[in-house]
């Protein structure tokens, strides 16, 4: 049996290796994230239909849990794994052509660990581990925002160090808290024991984690960093940090709301506060006339939509949330690949700046429509499904308070609509004034963005390729005792 | 203004904080974890130092997480500071005899008292992460003592690289032949109290001394050259 | 009564003080500080004061080092070692953000010619 322990350990020995592969030739350095993360990809799916009979549970070091660290390779935490893999995947591939100038050596390096880390998050079942994995995460991004050492780059990876320092200092607060109450930092022995303390000092270091990972999932209101980061990183990065950094955030908050403290009495609180997020990060997007500050805000927005679907709680809300959070990595992912050759080509990131992109880059041009056509929720891309799911579970709650928070969120995609067919607009239906010359991205650019429309396509034409997986990983998600047990036997 | 808003949030979270902590009495004995690893660690490990075989085997996942944020950090650092570097070289000053032929004395025997720390890991406190930062110090001296003196880039990246893959490989065997799990402790355990003892802690400890104190001294080569 | 009794939470209570002291110092200086040096100065205080309370939260009454150096030792009661072990790791961690922290700070310092934050303002919010 293939071992989920290698999920990790393989990105990480090859990040660890690459300088050396460096020394030997300086070309081969940028294949190596590709070769990585078709591994992952391959193992992912590889344990698909075994994690779907039963969670494997991996004793690192073979000691039993709780005294060792121990993996979760649950439907969520493949799931992920293989939405990282595949993401991470494409824009290595995107990034053999993008990332021209600076130290690419190091560049790689980064990303690598960037994911290996986010791999890491999902898969483990050690809150410290956690930890830990979250902080190679951060790290990395901060170093990554800064790569292209302009001064908005500078200005905006500070911001975000400050910010996620903070959050990750809250975060070690509240895992020392839990260790002196319960004395262990295993996710499902915590578990088992906080059914018993449910009172003030519980609720205390539940406060503190869930804020030191709302920094990085970018909940209302501690998404100030948000906007700036993505918008000034290379736009490979921006696509990482959309595509996959937040939802690791929000993968981990929720893992501690529903699997550790089990907070069912806070879920209103969260429908009102993922509703508010969507408002706002949609109302600002609105607002933008950069289309990566749009794009980022838009971000906040989906977060919104994902957090108010988990916070409904239901096995459908569930289910709708990680597609819909499945059907953002793939648009948004998409959308900023797309943007950054626009953004190559036109020379600047105005909306303005694209007119007549739709002529000139025809293809990456239609890419960009797709994505944002499947954000927005039209058929038959992949965002209809998702966004479906989540209406339909609203309105089986049944609750005059959800038909109105769910009102409020056709509202925000009525927004996201506007902001979305404007740029679309732009690209076909304005004249470009001086050089309108046909040239597309390169190939190695247009190879991911159509394997991205690929998937978009099929999974909104098919959705019950994956409606499987999204089940059982809503179920993991839902049924706290059936994790413990799984994990404590 | 902003003082006493700020003033009023951190009086909110002491207020929580200190509801928190009534239930934690201070210096009680109160986790079975932390008396397991006290009354299994030995044999299950072979090392003495307790925290050493947490740190190495029990909890040797968070390790190799905590060697990859240094690395991150590392490289991070270089990657902000790379496009800088083009500098032309300015002239220092050398430093007087005194201060040279000293430092020249003192770095090996630093350097010795690092390794002594990271190779004793297993048996006294110390182990990979304080060795190497005794390491990296005295490369600080070096860098103050005797100025113009650099490291080579490449052997530390060599260096950094090597310590890594040793603690994944090392790692990896575990798969193959410890009964299948990563980081399991397969190396004959040998006796208590020996040096040669506790299995795989000793050569993870040594991997990770060497890759900290490459890395650190890194850190400190660029923060130096920009400071220049 | 009322001394002996205020001298009796003190002694119980101290570490807990004292570490969460150094974090609300921090976050104090964080909050209010406008020059970036001094925000990352904060932050360390803050950092240093997480790793104090980890540490004071694996205390053992009367304990010593988990170390078996001498078996005459193992008669005393030992303290927790993974709190130990835990902070071993977050300082390592703590080290690699200030590292990133100040590696920045050079690189805006470079760009602005200053370090104080309100005058740092190329992007809205």
């Amino acid at each position: 049996m293939v071992n989920p322990v290698l999920l990790i350990a393989v990105p990480l020995g090859l990040a660890f290796a690459l300088p050396l592969f460096g020394l030997i030739s300086k070309r081969i350095v940028k294949y190596i994230p590709v070769v990585a993360f078709i591994f992952n990809f391959a193992l992912a799916l590889r344990l698909i239909p075994d994690v779907l009979k039963q969670a494997i549970v991996v004793e690192i070091g073979g000691f039993p849990p709780p005294f060792g660290i121990n993996l979760v390779a649950g439907p969520v935490g493949v799931l992920f794994s293989a939405l990282i893999a595949l993401a991470g995947l494409l824009v290595a591939v995107y990034a053999l052509a993008y990332i021209t100038e600076g130290p690419k050596e190091k560049y790689h390096m980064l990303y690598l660990l960037l994911l290996a880390g986010a791999t890491g998050v999902v898969l483990t079942g050690d809150i410290f581990n956690l930890f830990v994995f979250f902080e190679i995460l951060c790290i990395s991004s901060y170093a990554l925002v800064a790569y292209i050492g302009d001064r908005a780059g500078i200005e905006s990876a500070i911001k975000y160090l400050i910010q996620g320092a903070v959050g990750s200092s809250f975060l070690l607060i509240g895992i020392g808290l839990l260790y002196g109450l319960f004395g262990t930092l295993n996710m499902a022995d915590l578990a088992q024991q906080i059914e018993s303390a449910s009172s003030i000092s519980v609720f205390v270091p539940m406060v503190l984690i869930i804020t030191g990972l709302g920094v990085e999932a970018a909940i209302f209101p501690l998404n100030a960093w948000l906007p700036d980061a993505h918008s000034s990183a290379p736009s490979s990065i921006s696509a990482i940090l959309s595509g996959i950094a937040i939802e690791v955030g929000l993968y981990a908050v929720v893992r501690v709301l529903f699997t550790i403290f089990g907070a069912t009495n806070m879920f209103m609180f969260f429908a009102f506060l993922g509703v508010l997020t969507l408002l706002i990060g949609e109302m600002c997007a609105f607002a933008q006339n950069n289309i990566k500050r749009m794009l980022a805000y838009s971000s906040i927005g989906q977060m919104g939509l994902i957090v108010f679907a988990m916070a409904i709680a239901t096995s459908y809300a569930l289910t709708g949330g990680l597609f819909q959070l499945v059907s953002h990595t793939l648009g948004k992912g998409l959308l900023f690949l797309t943007a950054g050759y626009m953004i190559y080509r036109s020379g600047s990131m105005e909306i303005s700046a694209f007119e007549g992109m739709g002529k000139r880059m025809p293809l990456t041009s239609l890419a960009f429509t797709i994505g944002a056509f499947s954000l927005v929720g039209l058929p038959p891309f992949v965002g209809f499904p998702s966004k479906f799911l989540i209406v339909r579970a609203a309105l089986a709650k049944e609750e005059i308070l959800f038909t109105v928070l769910i009102g409020l969120v056709l509202l925000g995609t009525v927004i996201e609509g506007a902001y979305f067919f404007r740029v679309v607009q732009v690209l076909y239906f304005k004249k470009a004034n001086g050089n309108s010359e046909r040239k597309d991205a390169p190939v190695a650019g247009l190879i991911p963005m159509v394997v991205f429309v690929a998937f978009i396509l099929v999974m909104g034409i098919y959705p019950q390729l994956v409606i499987e997986v999204l089940n059982s990983a809503a179920s993991e998600l839902l049924h706290r005792m059936e994790y413990i047990r799984s994990v404590l036997g | 203004m902003r003082a006493i808003i700020s003033l009023f949030l951190i009086s909110v979270l002491a207020w929580g904080i200190a509801t928190a902590l009534n239930e934690i009495p201070f210096g009680a004995a109160k986790t079975k974890v932390g008396e397991y690893y006290i009354g299994r660690g030995k044999e299950q490990t072979g090392a003495s130092n307790i925290v050493t075989s947490v740190v190495v085997n029990y909890r040797g996942f968070d390790t190799l997480g905590e060697v990859t944020v240094l690395f991150v950090a590392a490289i991070g650092l270089g990657a902000v500071l790379a496009t800088r570097r083009k500098k032309e070289k300015r002239d220092v000053e050398p430093a007087s005899l005194v201060l040279y032929t000293g430092c020249r004395l003192l770095f090996p025997l630093i350097l010795l008292f690092g390794a002594y720390i990271f190779i004793h890991g297993h048996l006294t406190p110390g182990g990979g992460f304080q060795g190497g930062a005794v390491v990296a110090s005295a490369f600080v001296l070096v860098y103050l003592g005797c100025r113009g003196r650099r490291i080579s880039e490449t052997a530390s990246k060599t260096v950094e690289s090597l310590g890594g893959l040793v603690f994944i490989v090392v790692g990896l065997v575990g798969l193959a032949v410890g009964g299948g799990y990563f980081l399991s402790n397969y190396l004959p355990k040998g006796e208590l109290n020996s040096l040669f003892s506790a299995g795989i802690i000793p050569i993870i400890y040594i991997a990770i001394g060497f890759k900290v104190g490459s890395e650190l001294a890194g850190v400190i080569d660029h923060l130096v050259e920009e400071s220049e | 009564m009322g001394i002996s009794n205020a001298f009796d939470f003190l002694q119980n209570h101290v570490y807990y003080i004292g570490s969460f002291g150094l974090i609300f110092i921090g976050l104090f200086i964080m909050l209010v500080k406008h020059n970036l040096i001094k925000v990352i100065i904060g932050l360390s205080i803050l950092e240093t004061g997480v790793n104090l309370f980890l540490v004071s939260v694996g205390y053992i009454s009367k304990g010593t080092a988990p170390i078996f150096s001498k078996s005459a030792m193992e008669a005393a009661p030992m303290v927790d070692p993974v709190p130990q072990a835990l902070v071993l790791t977050a300082i390592v961690i703590g080290v690699a953000v200030l590292a990133l922290a100040l590696s920045l700070a050079i690189r805006l310092y470079h760009h602005y010619g200053v370090l104080d934050l309100r005058r740092i303002k190329e992007l809205r919010w």
